[in-house]
């Protein structure tokens, strides 16, 4: 099984321990990793010969925002990274899966998630004068406020 | 040379949905181009969470108006998995008769618009009758032409009767028939052939590294198919093949379509032969107990990607819907590349794309 050499494999290069890997139901595996690990984590995978990406789930969870890669073989390996609530922000991995642009793109519209190296930081479903912040957060951030307001400001004089 | 830019869309004879394309050329030739989307986009993430899981079922069918069962029956599978639900055999085999009654129609449509596309009405007009016959058999099975609504939580709503067989086996027996007419039709008409060879062209690498999906992947040579990779409803009691090219061009995509849509009519054949007694659903209970999921489908288009986090109330906490369009999007300025004008709506009719399924 591709799945069970690559979740091996990613214990071994990563350092981590086997409470980090969990399965879900309908044949998933699960691993947390930590957001400096990324790059690391998705070399490690697709020199597993595990090249699918099928989407980025991001989510936001009452202590922070969870970042979600769920790539598949014939079974599904998901990686699980925490962002800090304050500050969202990661390494893109468009640099190593092109394909991973447009999900990038939706979880930067979407929530706000800052990733850096992303090849083309403009809107992909929103309207391009929007002014409603982050519409998929479920709350505000505080430090986000100010931001917002700030950035519609601006959209506001240019429409 | 100077370049011009020409807007394909969002409101273009070329195009069924609102999309958005700025081709840059020279000449007669593409240089670039970039595309935008968003026209329809509805926010049906953000609507899940506020409403409850049933009502969730008939919501997700609105995603998309080719292929609403398969996105009903990856939600469904979703929230059974969490549920641990069993799903009775009888309710399945109805489940997936579905899907593939709907992989026939979904290619008959995308031949007909392929086929307008490049100026050959009557290959468009031929399709489009004989999707008919598909299309009446899922309004006498379900009532509805494209939306179905057939798929609850727990099973299915309808049960087939010896009515339904015997027009299955009948319409099935004529699309067999047909559409292996236009088989023989495309792969030796020269006009066909000279608007769709070499055009469009992906190569393997270049499907692997944008993760790119279903025919267009298996067009190009990647041997990918949910059903036979990680059987989801019973698809490891039925067999079937996997057609495989490897062109990559849209003359590819058009036969490996339509090999599909045979192997689908086989599938449906199959299914109503080993269809088995039983109940049809189970009840399932309102509130989901908090977990997360993660359901694989292969739609028309190839592998629907539904994620799902319950907090254990009646709504969901979160709701992620990955649709194949997305995918193959990605790779257009690639394939409009160095193409001529001409060939343009070849080239964005032969990749299937689903506007609506995209923006969600």
């Amino acid at each position: 099984m591709n799945i069970e050499k690559a979740v091996k494999k990613l214990q071994e290069v990563l350092n981590l321990d086997r409470s980090s890997t969990k399965l879900m139901p309908m044949n998933e595996t699960e691993i947390t990793i930590s957001k400096q690990q990324i790059l690391l984590a998705v070399k490690t995978i697709l020199n597993s010969k595990i090249w699918h990406l099928s989407a980025i789930t991001c989510q936001q969870i009452e202590d922070g925002f969870t970042l979600l890669y769920h790539f598949w073989k014939s079974g599904g390996l998901t990686l699980r990274i925490r962002l800090d609530e304050n500050k969202p922000q990661i390494e893109s991995i468009c640099s190593l899966i092109p394909g991973a642009e447009y999900y990038e793109r939706e979880a930067r519209e979407m929530f706000g998630i800052e990733f850096h190296g992303m090849p083309n930081p403009i809107p992909l479903l929103l309207p391009d004068n929007w002014q409603g912040g982050y519409p998929m957060r479920k709350k505000e951030l505080p430090s986000n406020e100010e931001h917002n307001s700030k950035t519609s400001q601006k959209k506001g004089k240019s429409l | 040379m100077s370049r011009i830019t020409v807007p394909i869309g969002p409101q273009h004879p070329l195009l069924k949905e609102p999309l958005s394309f700025l081709v840059s050329l020279e000449g007669e030739k593409v240089m670039d181009s970039t595309l935008r989307l968003g026209y329809v986009h509805r926010g049906i993430e953000k609507l899940a969470e506020q409403r409850t899981y049933i009502q969730n079922v008939y919501l997700i069918e609105r995603i998309c108006g080719i292929c609403s069962h398969i996105h009903s029956t990856t939600y469904c599978q979703s929230v059974e998995a969490l549920l641990k639900l069993e799903v009775p055999k009888r309710g399945l085999y109805i489940r997936m008769l579905l899907c593939e009654l709907e992989r026939i129609h979904s290619h008959l449509l995308w031949l007909g618009v392929l086929a307008k596309n490049i100026g050959l009405n009557t290959l468009f007009m031929y399709a489009w009758r004989d999707r008919e016959i598909v299309l009446n058999i899922m309004e006498e099975i379900s009532g509805g032409r494209v939306s179905h609504a057939v798929n609850i939580i727990g099973g299915v709503r309808v049960d087939l009767n010896d009515k339904h067989l015997s027009l299955l086996q009948e319409g099935l027996r004529e699309l067999t028939i047909r559409v292996e007419e236009i088989l023989r039709a495309i792969e030796s008409d020269r006009s066909f052939r000279a608007r769709t060879r070499k055009i469009g062209y992906l190569s393997l690498e270049d499907i692997k590294r944008y993760c790119v999906v279903g025919p267009v992947a298996r067009a190009s040579g990647l041997d990918i198919d949910i059903r036979r990779d990680a059987p989801y409803a019973a698809y490891n009691e039925l067999s079937f093949e996997v057609p495989l090219m490897t062109e990559g061009d849209v003359w590819a995509r058009s036969i490996l379509r339509i090999l599909e849509t045979i192997q689908a009519i086989r599938l449906c054949t199959q299914i109503i032969h080993n269809l088995p007694d039983g109940p049809v659903s189970v009840s399932a209970p309102r509130k989901v107990p908090s977990g997360e999921v993660v359901s694989r489908a292969e739609a028309p288009r190839g592998e629907v990607f539904y994620y799902l986090r319950s907090d254990g109330s009646q709504k969901p906490a979160r709701l992620k819907v990955r649709t194949p369009t997305l995918t193959t999007l990605i790779t257009l300025p690639g394939q409009l590349k160095n193409m001529q004008l001409a060939d343009v709506s070849a080239v964005i009719a032969g990749v299937d794309l689903c506007i609506a399924c995209g923006d969600r």
